[in-house]
């Protein structure tokens, strides 16, 4: 029972990290149409900007972790600046220049970082919950990123900026028609695809150590949470998020730690295969 | 601009046929010079060569994306080795490395394939990571630490286990799949695979079989990877679930881009410049003095940077904006262009000339 809720629990924890990642997917995909690849490399890149923000200038946490939240986001504008800055630029000719961002940006990665994984303790001690010890760190990282989820809400349905993006997303041929600068909100989605990306990466180091090629893994499982609501939904990136967190923990206490990517990846096709199908239907 | 005429575009095509025939002979006379670290390059690019073409088949001519191309290498290479290390004949252990890659692209193709742009290209992705993952977890397939002591690969009764064997050997599979490669892409299903890659209603509506298209230039384009891997795993004599991650699917995707998707000539190219390039970075990142890390650093920034700056300012690639320079040069006459180096009069006679025209 113990082991139970430890499982459940640490899963939740690191579900969030991916629904976090899954929501830069969305805010990036639902403005510009455009799968951000690199989506795990600013999860990577917030995270070892934290560190370095941490160990090396000795600045406190909260300090920190924000400097490597920003920087992701800054990166995150760079990118989307050279993913969809030139006009006419296709969606799936974008997805290859983020592949070759993640690409580039290992190389940035290990000049700075070296290539050995990259952790540090943010929330240190553990607590105990009906007979589970749990790291203090997994309450941190759900209540940060539900936060950060209230927060996204917030500024889709309060902002005019947030409007704006939900504008383009609906109809971007519209939103031009009445003034909306379209490309700006897709440098803006990228922005905003990078915060999110880098807190994740900021809240998930701690449990896992990160190194520049961790990306890919991130970018996988972000994904997968990501199509649980077609690509444009919050609320279900947040539910698929969550399920694979736990599923991944659950097979991991229960059967065998090797196995979970296998079966999360396993998961994310039979549903990609299954979203295809309703889709062919409507064709 | 003028429509250019048959005769205009004769030269290139003439230049064209005339250098792939001397760079062909080059090629082929390459290994008798080459120092054992370049022919081991050379032998590598031949073999990545032969999976890039079957990538730009699928990806350039079908308009299918893989992120997943070196799992059907990965394949070939398992295949060849457990064949050849239970007692199986090397070479029938070589052929049946592509038949098994093709076999398993077809089973997997028949729901992936249903899949489209970023989709798919996630879902091919995430195939390679399933399948490395289950081979590392498999005690038959040599788990996580792989195959040792491959047996070398005979033919009839020759043993091919010198590096130059090895060279020519994956040189002629090259030449091979080039030429069915071009014939194929000239052909019915070449048209065919153009037409479902621009639309696929369109092309159902003009009665080509599209799922049975695309199945069959996937599990074409995984024969091919097999094929290559099968020869690595001999060339090389050993392999682990650690000789085919997901970055060497994204090198077949940098090599079959960076010279134009849609062209076997492009993907040639790219495979072998990419494998020039990252030789060339190799010896000058374990200079002294270099950190240990910097031959990887250097890679992965030659990958990246070429796929980004490519792919932004020149989205078609690299042989078509080559192409446009040579027939610019064509239709200018070359003496004027020749002339326009020169500085003072012949530049300005040059520009004269130009603005005449």
């Amino acid at each position: 029972m113990s082991a139970l809720i430890e499982y459940l629990i640490s899963g939740v924890a690191v579900g969030c990290g991916y629904a976090l990642l899954a929501s830069g997917f969305v805010a990036i995909f639902r403005v510009t149409e455009v799968i951000n690849f690199a989506q795990g490399t600013l999860a990577v890149l917030g995270g070892f900007v934290a560190y370095s923000a941490l160990i090396s200038l000795g600045l406190p946490h909260g300090v920190a972790e924000g400097l490597g939240v920003l920087a992701a986001g800054a990166v995150g504008l760079v990118f989307g600046w050279i993913a969809i800055g030139r006009r006419g630029t296709p969606p799936l000719a974008s997805l290859v220049i983020t592949l070759g961002l993640a690409v580039s940006a290992y190389a940035a990665e290990i000049a700075i970082w070296g290539d050995q994984p990259v952790s540090f303790s943010a929330v240190p001690g553990d607590f105990t919950l009906a007979g589970a010890h749990l790291l203090r760190q997994y309450l941190v990282v759900i209540g940060v990123a539900l936060v950060a989820l209230l927060g996204l809400g917030l500024f889709f349905a309060r902002t005019y900026t947030g409007k704006g993006m939900s504008a383009c997303a609906s109809n971007r041929f519209a939103a031009r028609a009445v003034g909306i600068n379209v490309r700006r909100m897709g440098l803006y989605a990228f922005a905003l695809g990078g915060l999110l990306g880098g807190l994740a990466g900021v809240l998930l180091i701690p449990i896992e150590p990160l190194s520049f090629n961790s990306d890919i893994g991130l970018a996988v499982s972000g994904f997968a949470a990501a199509i649980f609501g077609g690509l444009r939904s919050f609320e279900l990136a947040l539910v698929g998020g969550l399920i694979l967190g736990v599923a991944e923990s659950l097979i991991a206490g229960y059967w065998q730690a090797s196995y979970q990517t296998v079966v999360a990846l396993g998961l994310m096709l039979l549903l990609m295969i299954w979203q295809a199908r309703g889709r062919m239907e409507l064709a | 601009m003028r429509p250019l005429t048959g005769r205009r575009e004769l030269p290139l095509r003439t230049a064209a046929w005339l250098g792939a025939a001397v760079a062909a002979v080059a090629t082929f006379l390459l290994p008798l010079w080459l120092s054992p670290a370049n022919m081991t390059v050379y032998t590598l690019g031949g073999l990545y060569a032969v999976a890039a073409i079957g990538l730009s088949l699928l990806m350039g001519y079908a308009g299918q994306a893989s992120l997943g191309q070196a799992v059907f290498f990965a394949i070939g290479a398992y295949t060849a080795a457990v064949l050849s290390l239970h007692g199986v004949p090397t070479s029938a252990a070589l052929l049946a490395a592509p038949v098994l890659a093709a076999a398993v692209a077809a089973a997997v193709g028949v729901p992936i394939l249903r899949l489209r742009g970023h989709y798919l290209a996630f879902a091919t992705l995430a195939f390679q990571l399933i399948v490395l993952s289950v081979i590392s977890n498999v005690a038959f397939l040599g788990a996580g630490l792989g195959f040792t002591a491959i047996p070398a690969l005979g033919i009839g009764s020759a043993q091919i286990s010198s590096p130059r064997a090895f060279a020519w050997l994956t040189w002629v599979v090259t030449a091979v799949v080039m030429v069915v490669s071009l014939n194929l892409i000239r052909s019915r299903p070449g048209r065919a695979l153009r037409a479902l890659a621009t639309s696929e209603i369109a092309a159902e509506s003009a009665g080509i079989a599209v799922v049975r298209y695309k199945l069959s230039v996937f599990a074409l384009s995984a024969a091919y990877a097999g094929f290559a891997g099968g020869i690595y795993a001999f060339f090389i004599g050993y392999i682990s679930p650690d000789s085919f991650p997901v970055d060497l699917s994204i090198e077949f995707v940098v090599m079959v881009v960076i010279f134009g998707l849609g062209s076997i000539w492009g993907a040639l190219l790219g495979a072998a410049g990419i494998s020039i390039l990252i030789q060339v970075l190799n010896q000058v990142g374990t200079m002294p003095g270099m950190p240990e890390y910097m031959p990887t650093l250097l890679s992965y920034a030659a990958y990246g940077v070429t796929l980004v700056l490519v792919m932004v300012f020149l989205p078609g690639g690299l042989l078509p904006a080559l192409k446009r320079l040579w027939q610019a040069m064509a239709r200018r006459r070359i003496s004027h262009l020749v002339f326009s180096l020169v500085p003072g009069q012949g530049r300005r006679a040059a520009a004269q000339y130009l603005r005449r025209q």
